[in-house]
């Protein structure tokens, strides 16, 4: 089988804009799934609601497009109830951070043995590019004119803080690191929480000086550092600019889990 | 194995662009039936997979596939060069 057949090709073109990274993470994930060789009938992929919680639908298995924010609530009622399936959530910034945070927050301390892929693309891009929790300092939105004045929520951090079993981040730009991720997240007994920064060239990318596609995505490629050579800057005593991505895997740890098949 | 992009679901993003090792995506210039600017492609025959998929039963490199968000590009069979007789007729 190939990542094709698992799309269900009727529905493609999908609906996301022209360069929308949500595409490239269907693929990367698409592509994990298809190597760790689960079945059509025993897999599920869950969302919410948000330009990316649309990719369930274009996926050929048995999905769930639930209630605002309540994406991780309906995963863990799938699998409580058959921990059989094999889950994947996929979510955004503004459907798992905002939305539903408690609901994350809960899925990572009961640790669950659910795969959720973040596409974080730093606004809400459905409703017209309003300032979500993940927008960066100083970025435009319709709702922060004059330049995102609030810290932005470190999703990893939050994942890690509470609990989660695998954590790990990276860009629509890095596929392969972003593929491998996700295997290692579905092999993953618990809760594993993969954030990948997507590139909003409608709604993020033209506010922000990303007058192309290309543009935000050759931003990733420089703007990103590994958790290991930043731990490795600071040993140092150099300073790790402020404005670095960190991307790389946080957290791989074993704690008991919740759902994990007898 | 050749190298395709499917024209009914390509955006014109230029991701493709940017990824391939041997730069054989090149940004198009003319607007196809749908309004979308297409890449174009630059010899194709060179790329990795083209050459070496069938020889080692895998995808190799892959990345343009992996980054295009509209899964545009693929790889298709080529058919095999039958030399046909023609008869003509006088
Ligand atoms: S990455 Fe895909 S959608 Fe974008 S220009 Fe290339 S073939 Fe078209
Ligand atoms: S598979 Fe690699 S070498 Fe071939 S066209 Fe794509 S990016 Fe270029």
């Amino acid at each position: 089988m190939s990542e094709e057949e698992w799309l269900r090709q009727d529905r493609l073109p999908h609906i996301f804009c022209a360069g929308c990274g949500n595409g490239t993470v269907i693929n990367c994930t698409l592509s994990a799934v298809e190597q760790i060789g689960w079945k059509k009938q025993d897999t599920i992929f869950v969302s919410g609601i948000g330009c990316s919680s649309r990719a369930p639908g274009y996926i050929s298995t048995d999905s769930l497009h639930t209630t605002h924010g309540r994406a991780l609530a309906f995963a863990t009622g799938i699998k409580l109830a058959n921990p059989g399936l094999n889950v994947v959530v996929f979510t955004g910034d503004g459907d798992l951070a905002a939305i539903g945070g408690n609901h994350f927050i809960h899925a990572c301390r009961r640790n669950i043995d659910i795969t959720v892929v973040c596409m974080n693309n730093m606004i809400y891009g459905m409703t017209g590019g309003q300032g979500s929790p993940t927008t960066p300092l100083g970025g435009l939105s319709t709702t922060t004119p004059y330049g995102s004045k609030e810290p932005a929520f470190d999703l990893c951090g939050l994942a890690s803080a509470a609990g989660a079993n695998y954590v790990a981040r990276w860009t629509s730009y890095h596929v392969r690191e972003l593929t491998r991720s996700i295997l290692t997240g579905l092999e993953t007994p618990g809760f594993s929480f993969i954030e990948s920064l997507v590139q909003c060239p409608t709604n993020y990318g033209r506010r922000n000086r990303f007058k192309q596609v290309t543009d935000q995505i050759e931003y990733f490629r420089s703007h990103t550092i590994l958790v290991e050579k930043a731990v490795r800057m600071k040993e140092k005593g150099e300073e790790v600019p402020a404005d670095m991505i960190l991307s790389g895997e946080f957290v791989r740890r074993n704690r008991p889990a919740l759902g994990v098949r007898p | 194995m050749r190298l395709q992009i499917d024209e009914r679901r390509c955006k014109g993003c230029n991701l493709c662009t940017l990824v391939c090792p041997y730069r054989i995506f090149k940004p198009g210039k003319r607007a196809n039936l749908r309004g979308v600017i297409v890449p174009e492609l630059d010899r194709p025959e060179r790329c990795a997979n083209c050459r070496l998929r069938d020889l080692y039963g895998r995808t190799l490199c892959g990345m343009c596939q992996m980054i295009c968000p509209d899964q545009a590009i693929s790889w298709v069979k080529e058919e095999e060069h039958v030399p046909k007789k023609v008869a003509i007729e006088y």
